[in-house]
């Protein structure tokens, strides 16, 4: 059943909460656009709708074994819940905001078992079990990291490339109109846009998770939230305890206005048209529509009933083994036992256990300003999926900058001074003398020393004679890498001019080390 | 949600696509320059008549009146005030009216590689140069004057900041642009022997902008040494494709991208381990600059601080075949200033 539209302009509490929505959404926005280097917000203040996010706080503090002082803003979280219940699902999530964005006039007819509202205690569950055994996967499928992502690596990409293009056009094309065109570009960039285009792998397996989570609005309005989100388990767990509930008076008239309004649909008819907190988000849709005080949210500090489809102590214990199972499975991966040559980690994760501390959040991807973090979708194995690695083909390691370590709201990625950065071994670069054109071609090229940022050098030049043809000889400089200066910035990689992947490539220091 | 009709939606959009529209319309088209402008070598003031002040022309041969003094082609100062060196020389060159002229659009290329070091490192120029030389564009009466360059490491707005340049530049009233992708346009490079054609950023195209020049004399491996000529490889997109025959192809790119004026800062220079650099003890101070409208004179000039010769580089050899300028800078008039 599709709630019913309201009027909500004549309503103070479904206006109240929709300039709440709507103002929690651009924060996130603007935090998400101002999560950058230079000129952005402080660090410490664009990775807050992270630290206030008790699922992946919580999940994070038991995987990584490590009480993080920024991580105790999600008690305020906890302590709003413990109050009004899943008001953030309601008010606040930029998540369930997009939701209600595209809530559709008419779904389709699909019926939904009320047992699917077990998945997302299922997901919660198994994502602490995991975390007990040091394993953080699944924390994918929390909604602000999921939504971060798809503004990330999708949205905020596919909005500047759209921009680029038409500017583009219009600068090549009306030449009169390039000052005009400038003068919009110097509006946009760098304060809305970047100044550098964006490039990430895979942008649009984040856009589509999203897309499917929005469409499935199209089988029950926020089906994410009834039956998906783990955040939304773990809230409403925490609402059956929570001070202020809603509760049905005698002078309900039965007419079933709050039922079709909503969005929930945990108001029911054979309920006598209670409703259960922890599937409750405090929306205020059935007190607003009520044409008699037939419902009211009101101090009701006594425990809510425990339902069919909240987690049973069977189940529990059938998860909690399969989760374990799970978790020794992806540990006793063949691919985790070898050492993945490709795989890099940016500055100190790889000490730091990063695999474990990892949210999966996309806080590192968006600042990184050469596009050298992207998410892992290989590289690290499924256990590592959406971790961060960097790919020094598309971007150095930029050796002026240490935001990665900065930014990040759990500290996976050590929040490492621009000193100790510099000293920090990431990988190692190897020649592969095969197809670098001064070893293998005898060509002329020196880039890769001529951009290694370190002093002295890491990569040096030697002469060599070598012959050209028949009777002439050629004085040729070839680049040597040396292992003990080397930190695997990969500039070097970045900026090889050989075509496709590079003649020199940063590779984990365990293969080149001896 | 307050409704927003499809219909009341298009008419947003479309009078907001016109006005747009009719906003570039208004765009005062560029008025008809009265003299077609030049990128030969100017004449020396003296010769330029003057509408002003219609003074008699004659050349003063009477020995009472004091010969006007041979305008030089090459001018270096020396001292370590950046800015007072920049004006004095430019003084010795006749003014920066000279070459700038009322509403000239002006673009000015520092050197600035990379967005982690400090100018103390002698990666970049020297800012206060920099600063100089848009306060006597601006003084000179410059419509506006833009200082721009691309990082191979690092972002623009690190290096801009960074290098120093960018608070030396906003203090003399100048602007930093960060190069926009779209502007960068793809040319004909008619005159070149190997590169073709190149992607290039407009600015340093258009015929009616007047293009300083200010590269820092640096070590490089490959080059052996940054200079004028090579500095120019911070406007174009595709820097792999010079790396093979280096010289040569940085001269092809000089024969498109002709500056005004070419300053060389030789204040703090890098000896070894360039561009980037990272050491002081590889910093040289000369406190020295050159300027000349000739870059080949002056990248040639700034050899000998590294002990080379202007054949040792290739890239100034391949311009001096082309004609772009001349390696014998001993046969110009140098006038050489303490400051």
């Amino acid at each position: 059943m599709f709630p019913k539209r309201l009027k909500w302009q004549y309503n103070p509490a479904i206006l109240s909460r929709q300039a709440i929505q709507w103002i929690a959404f651009i924060a996130f926005a603007a935090l998400f656009v101002w999560t950058r280097r230079n000129d952005g917000l402080p660090f410490d203040i664009v990775n807050i709708p992270f630290r206030l996010n008790p699922l992946v706080t919580f999940a994070e503090a038991i995987a990584g074994r490590v009480l993080l002082t920024g991580s105790a803003l999600a008690l305020i979280t906890v302590a709003l819940t413990l109050v009004f219940g899943r008001a953030w699902c309601g008010w606040l999530c930029p998540l369930g905001t997009t939701l209600d964005l595209f809530e559709p006039k008419r779904g389709l007819k699909i019926k939904v078992p009320e047992g699917w509202r077990n998945v997302k205690h299922i997901l919660l569950i198994a994502i602490v079990v995991a975390a007990i055994f040091g394993n953080a996967t699944l924390l994918i499928f929390d909604p602000i990291t999921i939504l971060f992502r798809a503004f990330t690596a999708g949205v905020y990409p596919a909005l500047d490339e759209g921009v680029r293009q038409i500017e583009t056009l219009t600068y090549q094309n009306f030449p009169e109109a390039g000052e005009w065109v400038m003068t919009v570009d110097s509006f946009l960039r760098p304060n809305w846009l970047p100044i550098r285009s964006l490039i990430y792998r895979d942008g649009w397996v984040y856009v589509a998770m999203l897309i499917v989570i929005i469409a499935l609005n199209w089988i029950a309005p926020r089906f994410w939230c009834r039956y998906l989100c783990p955040l939304g388990s773990m809230l409403g767990l925490l609402s059956k305890v929570a001070l202020v509930k809603r509760r049905v008076t005698q002078e309900c008239p039965g007419c079933l206005a709050c039922t079709r309004a909503c969005p929930t649909g945990i108001i029911k008819p054979e309920n006598i048209y209670e409703s259960d907190p922890s599937e409750c988000t405090m929306c205020m849709n059935c007190t607003s529509i009520c044409p008699q005080l037939g419902n009211e949210f009101a101090f009701a500090p006594a425990p809510a009933k425990w339902n069919t489809y909240d987690p049973q102590r069977r189940q529990t214990l059938a998860i909690f083994g399969a989760a374990t199972l799970g978790v020794f499975l992806l540990k006793k991966n063949p691919f985790a036992q070898l050492i993945r040559k490709y795989f890099i980690q940016p500055p100190g994760g790889r000490e730091n256990n990063l695999l474990s501390k990892c949210i999966r959040c996309g806080e590192c991807v968006r600042v990184c300003p050469t596009n050298a973090i992207q998410p892992s979708v290989t590289e690290a194995g499924a256990e590592g999926l959406w971790t961060p690695i960097l790919v020094t083909r598309l971007g150095q390691c930029d050796f002026g900058c240490n935001s990665c370590g900065q930014v990040c709201p759990v500290q996976a990625i050590p929040p490492l001074s621009l000193e100790e950065k510099r000293k920090t071994v990431i990988g190692i670069a190897v020649i592969d003398k095969d197809t670098c054109l001064a070893w293998g071609k005898n060509t002329p090229c020196i880039v890769c020393e001529e951009m290694c940022p370190l002093s002295p050098k890491a990569i040096t030049l030697e002469e060599v004679y070598v012959r050209k043809d028949r009777d002439e000889t050629l004085l040729i400089q070839r680049p040597v890498v040396h292992n003990d200066k080397c930190i695997g910035c990969g500039i070097c990689e970045h900026k090889c001019p050989v075509e496709g992947e590079a003649a020199i490539r940063v590779q984990a220091m365990e293969t080149v080390k001896i | 949600m307050s409704k927003l009709s499809r219909r009341d939606f298009l008419k947003v959009i479309a009078a907001g696509a016109s006005g747009a529209l009719l906003s570039g319309c208004g765009q005062p088209a560029p008025a008809p320059t009265a003299a077609p402008p030049t990128r030969t070598p100017l004449p020396p003031p003296t010769l330029v008549p003057s509408s002003a002040t219609p003074l008699p022309t004659a050349a003063p041969t009477a020995a009472t009146t004091a010969t006007p003094k041979p305008i030089p082609e090459l001018v270096v100062a020396r001292g370590d005030k950046p800015e007072e060196m920049i004006r004095q020389a430019m003084k010795a060159l006749g003014g920066m009216e000279r070459f700038v002229k009322k509403g000239a659009e002006v673009i000015v290329k520092p050197n600035m590689c990379v967005g982690y070091r400090t100018y103390e490192y002698a990666a970049t120029t020297n800012p206060w140069l920099v600063g100089g030389i848009v306060k006597l564009c601006l003084e000179a009466g410059a419509k506006r004057v833009r200082v721009m360059d691309f990082p191979f490491d690092g972002t623009q707005q690190q290096a801009y900041t960074q290098s120093g340049v960018e608070k030396e530049v906003k203090a003399a009233g100048g602007l930093m642009e960060f190069m926009a992708a779209f502007k960068y346009t793809k040319v004909k490079l008619q005159n070149a022997l190997e590169l073709k054609e190149s992607e290039i950023y407009d600015d340093f195209l258009k015929p009616d902008n007047v293009i300083i020049n200010v590269p820092i004399a640096k070590h490089h491996a490959a080059a052996r040494l940054t200079l004028g000529m090579k500095n120019f490889m911070g406007v174009i997109v595709d820097r792999d494709v010079l790396h093979h025959n280096l010289g040569q192809r940085i001269a092809d790119l000089n024969t498109k991208i002709k500056p005004t004026l070419t300053v060389m800062d030789g204040i703090r220079i890098l000896m070894a381990r360039g561009p980037q650099g990272g050491s002081l003890n590889d910093v040289k101070k000369l406190n020295t600059i050159a300027v000349s409208q000739d870059t080949v004179a002056v990248d040639s000039y700034a050899t000998q601080w590294f002990n080379l010769k202007p054949d040792d580089i290739a890239y100034i050899a391949a311009g001096a075949k082309m004609g772009l300028g001349k390696t014998d800078w001993k046969s110009l008039k140098v006038e050489e200033i303490a400051v």
